[in-house]
């Protein structure tokens, strides 16, 4: 098969982000400026995104989905999730300009690093095949391994880097066993195929269940879903704060959008298995909210906090059981809510993470290897703009009305009810009540008077873009809180191929 | 589980041939087991790598008995080849000295080299056998892949991911130099690269 003009121009978000990396690649051979190498890479992902409105708006845009070779598919589903991710990025980009422009260390491959990594991401959410799922995968981890250990002068950033890597290994090796496994008893690497061959069967062989549970293990690794969350709470105080933004946005984002994607068009349909992920959802919610009460590190906090986000995202996962179509190749009712429901959830968690996550690189210092909530202390005072803003994504992650938390919340009770899922609903009012305790107490701890004088307010553009990024990123937490209306719709016009 | 190869294949195939092929298989995957749970479980790290050096061997094996002698070919010439034996060459050059003379000795006990030699013997001893048999009009594995049909497919359908596989690539070069960097020598100013200094 060829590649023709209309394959190349779906592809062209992807082509765009390659040719950043060779042009920052090129840029920093020659000259090492920090200013100009983040100036460059964020203006790839600027066209990047421009590309992908490109793409959805224009002649060819309904010659969509354009499946581009057998392993990737540039429909508006992964047009949708590929604009989310290059936004986050965009958005660690200029925190890492401001996060890094004090250290004196070689600043300019970290761009790099995090292109690569957002390519991968790219790569995951249109991947409908096991072979770029794996390539996407392991394209979007393994810069990631360098940018968690970047400054290696700092052990806790070294052993983030290693730990990563090393538990990452193990993940993927178990992905690629069970897609042997399923390769192995069907003879195919397709999603769709698969799909295919697993309907046609009646009664699904212990090897098959073993196969998609095993790829289930190593996606949950990723997603740091309880039980395989051990590395998370390390990882996220270890790394550089842009980092931690980016691992809990981007790699989290693309690796959930595979997992809807593989679930909606190779259905398995078995009980036991939604039972385990159903089983994981409690697990993420109860251990990520009531780990995240006894810590008092901001990182690590924020990282607990994401793995019982997650926890309450998987029930979409859960509740896929009973497929999205309604037999004659439309969309049934619960399809809809379930895609509704992670993409209006994902947008939320990602804009209030970017903000958290954003606010703690700006209002930390770089050079000081503890950073506990106290060191958030005050920040009122000293920053009263960032402080507001975290006080509302804290809120937002909260789940309180008027912000997209709780929109995004919403929807994932009205999956549990509408599936009757009883259980689910429970856990999920429960992890929110013990969520509120201690977002409310790291709210508290912004307001409180800090005695510590010697905390100055850093300068420089990077600091002023990251609170405009910051201040941008509540703003529309707070518009979608108020006014979903265009986002859904935006999430509901965001098919996956195959529907 | 058996390969679906394997599998598929056996329709026009007589039963002792398939035996033939799955023992080549099986024997091949336990020594590639075996000698990766000795690379795991040795304390020297040469030991370890030359244990590893038999488990890809083993794992090139598996390549073959299932028809894919290409994958095999360069499983041996790239991992066995050039890539372990880098490893093994780095590592014995960072121990020197008049210790490292006399755990070189220690190293000479027949009790170390004895399990990769005999497991090295058994992947011999399949790889006779089975060229043997097939001199006779028995084939290795199931439907063989040339060289050939794996470039058309590289290079048709798996297109793009040949060339994100390049990205992959240097996405891990850049992680591993600037973690590899050495800190040390690295100028005060920062805004050089490193071969101008």
């Amino acid at each position: 098969m060829n590649l023709t003009l209309t394959h190349l121009f779906a592809l062209l978000p992807l082509i765009i982000v390659g040719i950043t990396v060779v042009v920052v690649m090129l840029s920093v051979a020659c000259r090492r400026n920090h200013f100009l190498n983040a100036t460059l890479s964020g203006c790839g992902l600027i066209l990047a995104l421009l590309s992908v409105f490109w793409v959805q708006c224009s002649d060819h845009g309904s010659q969509l989905p354009t499946l581009v070779s057998p392993m990737v598919a540039v429909d508006s589903y992964s047009l949708f999730y590929i604009g989310l991710i290059l936004v986050a990025a965009l958005a660690c980009i200029v925190f890492a300009y401001a996060y890094f422009d004090r250290l004196k260390v070689h600043r300019e491959e970290f761009y790099l690093l995090l292109l690569c990594s957002t390519l991968g991401a790219m790569v995951l959410v249109s991947a409908v095949h096991m072979a770029s799922l794996f390539i996407g995968l392991e394209l979007m981890s393994v810069p990631l391994y360098g940018m968690a250990a970047y400054i290696f002068k700092r052990q806790q950033s070294l052993e983030a880097g290693i730990k990563y890597l090393v538990l990452s290994a193990v993940a993927s090796s178990f992905l690629l066993f069970g897609m042997a496994l399923l390769f192995a008893a069907y003879g195919e690497l397709g999603f769709a195929e698969l799909g295919l061959k697993l309907v046609s069967v009646d009664y699904l062989d212990t090897w098959t269940i073993i196969g998609v549970g095993m790829m289930v293990i190593g996606l949950a690794f990723k997603l740091s879903v309880a039980p395989f969350h051990m590395w998370t709470s390390d990882v996220y105080e270890g790394a550089p704060a842009p980092v931690s933004a980016f691992l809990a946005t981007v790699s989290k984002v693309a690796v959930f959008a595979v997992l809807v994607r593989f679930f909606i068009l190779a259905p398995t349909f078995s009980v036991k298995l939604h039972t385990v992920i159903a089983v994981l959802a409690v697990l993420s919610m109860l251990t990520g909210n009531l780990l995240a009460l006894r810590s008092h590190n901001i990182k690590r906090l924020l990282g607990y906090s994401s793995i019982a986000h997650l926890g309450y995202l998987l029930t979409a996962v859960v509740v896929l059981r009973s497929g999205v179509s309604d037999g004659a190749g439309e969309l049934s009712e619960s399809g809809q809510l379930v895609l509704e429901a992670t993409g209006v959830y994902l947008v939320g968690y990602v804009l209030t993470s970017l903000g958290t996550f954003g606010v703690v690189a700006l209002a930390t210092h770089a050079d000081s290897a503890n950073r506990d909530t106290s060191e958030l202390r005050g920040l009122a005072q000293r920053r009263p703009v960032l402080a507001v803003c975290m006080a509302f994504m804290l809120l937002s992650l909260a789940g309180i009305p008027l912000t997209a938390g709780f929109i995004g919340k919403f929807y994932v009770l009205a999956l549990t009810v509408n599936g009757e899922l009883w259980w689910l609903a429970a856990s999920v009012i429960v992890g929110s009540a013990i969520g509120l305790y201690y977002y409310l107490r790291t709210i508290v701890e912004l307001f409180l008077p800090t005695d510590d004088a010697t905390v100055t307010a850093a300068n420089g553009r990077g600091q002023a873009l990251g609170a405009l990024v910051v201040v941008i990123a509540a703003a529309l937490t707070l518009w979608i809180g108020i006014f979903p209306e265009p986002i859904i719709t935006m999430v509901n016009s965001a098919l996956p191929v195959g529907l | 589980m058996r390969p679906s190869r394997l599998t598929s294949s056996r329709c026009c195939r007589k039963p002792q041939e398939v035996l033939i092929v799955e023992f080549a298989f099986y024997l091949s995957a336990a020594v590639a087991v075996a000698a990766t749970f000795c690379v795991v479980t040795g304390v020297n790290a040469v030991h370890a790598l030359l244990n590893l050096v038999v488990s890809l061997i083993a794992i090139a094996m598996v390549y073959f008995s299932i028809g894919a002698p290409s994958a095999a070919i360069l499983e041996i010439i790239v991992y066995a080849g050039a890539i372990m034996v880098l490893f093994v060459f780095v590592v014995m050059m960072l121990n020197l000295g008049q210790a490292a003379v006399e755990q070189e000795k220690a190293w000479l006990r027949p009790g170390i080299w004895l399990w990769p030699s005999i497991m090295a013997a058994l992947l011999l001893a399949v790889l006779v056998f089975t060229l043997f048999m097939d001199s006779r009009g028995y084939g290795v594995g199931g439907v063989t892949q040339t060289p050939k049909q794996i470039g058309m497919a590289l290079f048709g359908p798996y297109i793009v991911l040949v060339e994100l596989a390049a990205f992959l690539l240097l996405g891990a070069l850049v992680a591993a130099t600037h973690v590899g960097r050495d800190e040390g020598h690295q100028d005060q100013a920062g805004d050089r690269p490193e071969g101008l200094k």
